[in-house]
């Protein structure tokens, strides 16, 4: 029986933020985005690069005796996108593939009870 | 276990003749509980991958979708995009009525143009616009959407599809 972990999945739409924790949150046992893994910017978002990233974080996982994980999904929150973009789910396929055992996944994107006055002034954004 | 409000227009849906939609979807590892009153769908399943991807075909239904096209999401590469109309208009539904006829077009003709050229299916329902398709796909086709939230001619849109379609064919003989 191997050791628990919880992976931080941060999927905005420009990159994809994948962080590995112990059960507590404060330490981090592995990290990767698709920022490592793909040369141009334009594809750091990508599914194809969240889903190498994921590979890579379960390769450093499996080294480090964990087994099973809980996800936590996160999108950019505040005021803008809710949804996770499309990295965490094909991070979250990748791990499944790669033998770890998903135990829960729970989205935790911020989402403000109305509090601060979103970015863009009155008349919002003029393009 | 997760949990999915749905209108109770299309809880009829989601059961299908017959239970048929929801045997379809339960026979992917997940066992659905209904509410037929309220339109709440609870989904337990043995694995938290499948009970993701039940959730998402369930909201999917709710937002409009056919069973056919919301099934697409269990394939592999399938995403599913919900864009509200209200974030672009304001939340009067006269404005809102306005911009999703923009979308939809005469007969539907703009709908048509955006799916046949990105290969995903397009739902206008109430307030919202969903996409379903693969991730190229479902990129292109919110920009398109987006662009005629925000007021751009249909020209302007037709003109950026063919562009895309251009784009989309070159990635799939492997020139990216």
């Amino acid at each position: 029986m191997g050791k628990w972990a919880i992976t931080h999945i941060f999927a905005s739409h420009n990159n994809t933020i994948i962080t590995v924790t112990d059960m507590t949150g404060a330490e981090t046992l592995a990290k990767c985005t698709g920022g490592m893994i793909v040369k141009s910017d334009k594809d750091e978002g990508s599914p194809y690069a969240a889903m190498r990233a994921a590979q890579k974080i379960a390769e450093e996982l499996k080294e480090k005796g964990v087994d099973s994980v809980n996800i936590k999904v996160r999108g950019v929150g505040r005021g803008r996108s809710k949804t996770p973009g499309k990295g965490a789910q094909a991070a979250i396929r990748a791990l499944a593939r790669s033998g770890l055992r998903i135990g829960r996944i729970e989205d935790v994107t911020p989402l403000p009870h109305d509090g601060c006055r979103e970015k863009g002034g009155k008349r919002g954004r003029r393009v | 276990m997760r949990y999915v409000k749905i209108p109770r227009d299309r809880v009829a849906v989601l059961v299908g003749a017959e239970g048929s939609v929801k045997n379809e979807i339960e026979s992917h590892g997940v066992a659905l509980d209904i509410d037929s009153q309220t339109g709440d769908v609870a989904i337990q399943g043995d694995d938290a991958l499948a009970e993701l991807d039940a959730e998402q075909v369930i909201r999917a239904i709710g937002r409009g979708f056919s069973p056919p096209h919301a099934l697409r999401l269990f394939r592999e590469n399938h995403y599913f995009e919900l864009l509200d109309m209200r974030d672009f208009v304001g939340k009067k539904s006269k404005d809102v009525h306005r911009i999703a006829g923009r979308v939809i077009g005469k007969n539907g003709r703009t709908r048509m143009a955006i799916e046949e050229a990105t290969g995903v299916n397009l739902s206008v329902y109430g307030t919202t616009v969903g996409i379903i398709g693969d991730a190229r796909g479902v990129d292109a086709a919110v920009q398109a959407v987006e662009m005629l939230l925000n007021g751009a001619d249909h020209a302007t849109v037709y003109r950026f599809l063919q562009r895309e379609k251009q784009r989309i064919k070159l990635e799939e003989f492997g020139l990216r």
